[in-house]
């Protein structure tokens, strides 16, 4: 490492970030102690919600409270978090400008900044719907709402994709059932459970575990049903195919977008994700920048568990980068979405770019696996359970194939309308 | 057919499912009645996917051609709200 300070900026202070943070913190103790290196962690919030928690506040009760951490009580020693939201991200000047005015020169940047779920995309669904995507408190009003809920239908909906934890929607039916299995009403509640997919999960092993678990439950599926509009006055909600339903209450999953600030920065594709190579995790055609989680062009799931293990790739690179060393490394794609089923059983969606899901049945060890999660979670963004984690995940990351410039071409967008992939 | 119908070419090569349905639904979304979506795909699954949805939506698959190591699955949109 040369003696002229080297400053990381990391962008967004959700899952990804921080550990991304806390990573390069500990692994470069002596150098920020000495004054080599910096790494300022930018975020909108000082509070750090587990997102995973709004499934159990909407369908379980718990307190959002429960699943909230102070950011300063989650970052280590030798990070310098600023909260303060980035208004613009500018590659050609390498700096991050931010919302009071300051402009923060960076040498490695990392953008971590999520997905936004935005029901107004969708005419009549911000005033129709209810949803757990878009926080603590919307997911209460789910809770608050079948509290209420005498009989009637229930129409679960996915209003876009790619969204945020793909099985959320289908654990969302899974726990209505449960709910009012529990209370005794499940005779007088229909679930109706809407898809634009082909079947009732996207991926068709796993489709096999939830179909005949939905067919037995008399969850109704109908497939092909791509959101257009919910006219709330008339508790009714349409599909572009032209299918209509009513509802006594929707919940839906809400379509998603990158951050504001990269539209604003007009460094995303149409839908604001980053263009990113999905090995390196390097934005695409641009020395230096990095992106990993929900805010990058990957077809893969919108999940911590991606968010996490491409932060080990990013601080790693960023480390090899700095001492001019070879040996990047690559992310292999590796998924991992737990999803809860009922009665106490869980599946668990994994894979990788190269190997789809397998055959598998629900199970309670997969349930308390996914429990187990939610109270791991703020150890896991510390970097203290890597070991555990290596041994878990098996290998997810491979010495990448040294290429002179960063990969020119991202793959398959997700939105590729408009980026590289619509020839 | 007027003038003003589109064509539009999405590549989803190398992407597995959801990616191509997905990137179809996002072009058929933004699509007029009478546009053509051109989809290729490696994802085997994609040719059965894209068939079964212009079956249920009454939209209307004009043809799958295979190319070279991937499938060209051409929709004509004529049916949407
Ligand atoms: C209901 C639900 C259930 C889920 N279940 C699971 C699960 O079981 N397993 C799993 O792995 N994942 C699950 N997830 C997904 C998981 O929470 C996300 O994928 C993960 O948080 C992504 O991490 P990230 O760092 O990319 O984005 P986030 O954690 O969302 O962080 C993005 C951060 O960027 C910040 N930001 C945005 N714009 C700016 C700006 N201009 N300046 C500064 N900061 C900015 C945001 O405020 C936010 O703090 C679930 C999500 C939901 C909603």
């Amino acid at each position: 490492m040369t003696d002229e300070m080297k400053r990381v900026v990391i962008v967004g202070s959700g899952d990804g970030g921080t550990f991304t943070a806390n990573l390069l913190a500990s692994k470069l103790r002596k150098e920020i102690k000495g004054g080599l290196v910096s790494v300022q962690l930018v975020g909108e919030h000082l509070l750090h919600p587990f997102q995973p928690g709004n499934l159990d506040i909407a369908f379980k009760g718990a307190v959002p409270d429960k699943y909230v951490r102070a950011e300063t009580d989650l970052i280590r020693k030798g990070v310098e978090f600023i909260k303060d939201p980035a208004v613009k991200i500018d590659f050609s000047a390498r700096s991050v400008a931010t919302k009071s005015g300051r402009t923060l020169p960076y040498d490695y940047l990392v953008i971590a900044t999520g997905a936004v779920a935005d029901p107004s995309k969708i005419q009549g669904l911000a005033e129709g719907a209810l949803n757990f995507h878009t926080g603590g408190a919307d997911s209460r009003r789910v809770w608050e709402a079948l509290q209420s809920f005498e009989g009637g239908t229930i129409v679960v909906a996915i209003a876009g994709t790619p969204h945020k934890c793909p099985p959320s929607p289908n654990e969302a039916a899974f726990m209505l059932d449960e709910f009012f299995q529990k209370r005794g009403t499940r005779g007088k509640v229909k679930i109706r459970f809407l898809t634009p997919y082909p079947r009732p999960y996207p991926a068709e092993k796993v489709s096999h575990v939830v179909e005949p678990m939905f067919q037995k439950k008399g969850i109704d599926v109908v497939t092909f049903f791509n959101v257009d509009s919910v006219d709330p006055a008339k508790h009714k909600i349409y599909s572009l195919e032209g299918e209509a339903f009513d509802y006594d209450l929707l919940i839906a999953v809400p379509p998603h977008h990158g951050a504001d600030v990269i539209v604003n920065s007009g460094i995303g594709d149409q839908d604001g994700y980053v263009p990113t190579d999905k090995g390196t995790m390097r934005v695409v055609g641009q020395e230096g920048a990095y992106c990993i989680g929900d805010a990058t062009t990957i077809p893969v799931s919108k999940s911590g568990v991606v968010a996490h293990l491409q932060s080990v790739v990013v601080a790693h690179n960023i480390i090899a980068e700095m001492n001019r060393a070879k040996g990047l490394l690559e992310y292999n794609g590796r998924i991992n979405c737990p999803m809860e089923v009922g009665n106490h059983k869980g599946i668990f969606v994994s894979a990788t770019y190269t190997s789809p899901p397998v055959d598998q049945s629900p199970s309670t060890v997969k349930y308390y696996m996914k429990r187990s999660f939610a109270m791991i979670y703020w150890r896991a963004l510390g970097g203290g359970l890597e070991r555990v984690f290596d041994v878990f995940f098996g290998q997810t990351r491979f010495p990448a194939t040294e290429k002179e410039e960063p990969e020119k071409t991202a793959v398959a967008p997700v939105a590729s309308q408009g980026g590289k992939r619509e020839a | 057919m007027s003038t003003t119908e589109q064509r539009k070419v999405i590549d989803s090569r190398g992407s597995f499912c959801p990616g191509p349905i997905t990137d179809l639904f996002k072009a058929y979304r933004s699509a007029q009645l009478g546009d053509v979506i051109e989809l290729l795909a490696t994802d085997p699954a994609a040719k059965a996917d894209v068939t079964a949805w212009t079956q249920k939506s009454g939209n209307e698959l004009v043809g799958i051609v295979d190319e070279q190591g991937y499938a060209r699955i051409t929709v004509r949109v004529t049916k949407k709200r």
